[in-house]
């Protein structure tokens, strides 16, 4: 899939750090707010779970902070599953208070090829990944 | 290994049952419990689009793209469960970049599945399974007329995922990569297509 000139079996371009530039740099227009929660594979499910929890009991039983109870779970590739995984639990566990809505976007990865030999320019691949991102909240049961 | 007297039905979570341990059993049937559309009321000619763990995008979104090209239908559904949440997804994304104005409604649900393993060999003492799985699945809606915009997971074309409001006051976020040296940035980007990412330049 590489769209550089060089054949794929190319020896040069061994080294292949990926760069997850969202790892290092949340969305600019959306600086991590503290209901926000990115979910990935590495870390357990159940921790990731408890700390939404922990999160929207918080929220909610906060006075005077004027924030809606509601926290946003995204998630990335394949940490989709997970986030609406989550999400649903959440749901599922809360006895109706809780609400999800979801929404998706993409979003850019760019790679970085380094070759191994000596000064070749590096090579930047850019691939889209989709993302979505969850809003849990909580209704006042009518 | 599996005990031999297990109860006839089994609930699992997503995981799956590793291959040694059923080894005496092979799975008869697969039923996928029906799910009811999340949004009533939906015109007959929507377009159903069911992905699979192993369908090809390119597959779905030719057909799909020439379904609403030719204007025989404006509504696409597209269902994933599992592992195929990521590819409905990323679906839906490839074709609202394709088709702009498209509007978007997303829900998220468990699926249910019921898989009959029944004995390989017709022991005695080998009693048939049926395992319960539920997974996380999406149904996502694009239409070309406009939804209600008030219904939860409404996603209008164009628009930048409803994130809701940033923080006031907050110092802009400047971090460095933790590897080495400036990299290449690249950043959220609208469900609308729209600028690239910046190119990447080495000191």
């Amino acid at each position: 899939m590489a769209e550089n000139g060089e054949p794929w079996g190319a020896s040069e371009a061994e080294l292949d750090p990926v760069e997850y530039t969202l790892r290092k740099r949340l969305p600019h227009r959306l600086p991590r707010r503290p209901n926000d929660i990115y979910v990935n594979m590495k870390t357990d499910f159940k921790a990731q779970l408890a700390r939404c929890q922990k999160l929207l009991e918080g929220s909610g039983g906060a006075r005077g902070q004027g924030g809606c109870p509601e926290i946003y779970i995204h998630g990335l590739g394949l940490a989709i599953n997970r986030a609406i995984n989550i999400a649903l639990q959440l749901q599922a566990g809360s006895f109706g208070a809780l609400q999800v809505a979801a929404n998706t976007s993409t979003v850019e990865l760019v790679d970085e090829l380094e070759p191994e030999t000596n000064t070749r320019e590096p090579l930047t691949r850019t691939r889209n990944n989709s993302a979505i991102h969850i809003r849990v909240f909580r209704v006042t049961p009518k | 290994m599996w005990p031999q007297r297990l109860p006839s039905s089994v609930t699992l979570g997503t995981v799956k049952i590793p291959g040694p341990a059923m080894e005496n059993y092979q799975k008869a049937s697969s039923v996928e419990k029906p799910l009811a559309p999340p949004v009533p009321g939906l015109p007959p000619d929507t377009l159903e689009m069911r992905v699979r763990d192993g369908s090809k995008i390119r597959n779905l979104l030719g057909f799909a793209l020439g379904r609403l090209e030719s204007e025989s239908t404006r509504r696409i559904v597209f269902t994933g469960a599992g592992r195929a949440t990521g590819k409905a997804v990323t679906c839906a994304e490839i074709l609202k970049r394709r088709l702009p104005g498209l509007h978007q409604l997303t829900k998220l649900h468990f699926q249910q599945t019921e898989d009959a393993w029944v004995p390989v060999v017709p022991e005695a003492g080998l009693d048939p399974l049926t395992v319960r799985r539920h997974v996380p699945a999406v149904w996502l809606l694009l239409s070309k007329d406009p939804l209600d915009p008030n219904e939860g997971g409404y996603q209008p074309p164009g628009a930048p995922p409803g994130l809701g409001q940033p923080l006031p006051r907050t110092p802009p976020h400047t971090p460095q990569p933790k590897r080495r040296g400036p990299r290449a940035s690249g950043h959220w980007q609208g469900s609308g297509g729209g600028s690239r990412g910046e190119t990447s330049r080495r000191p």
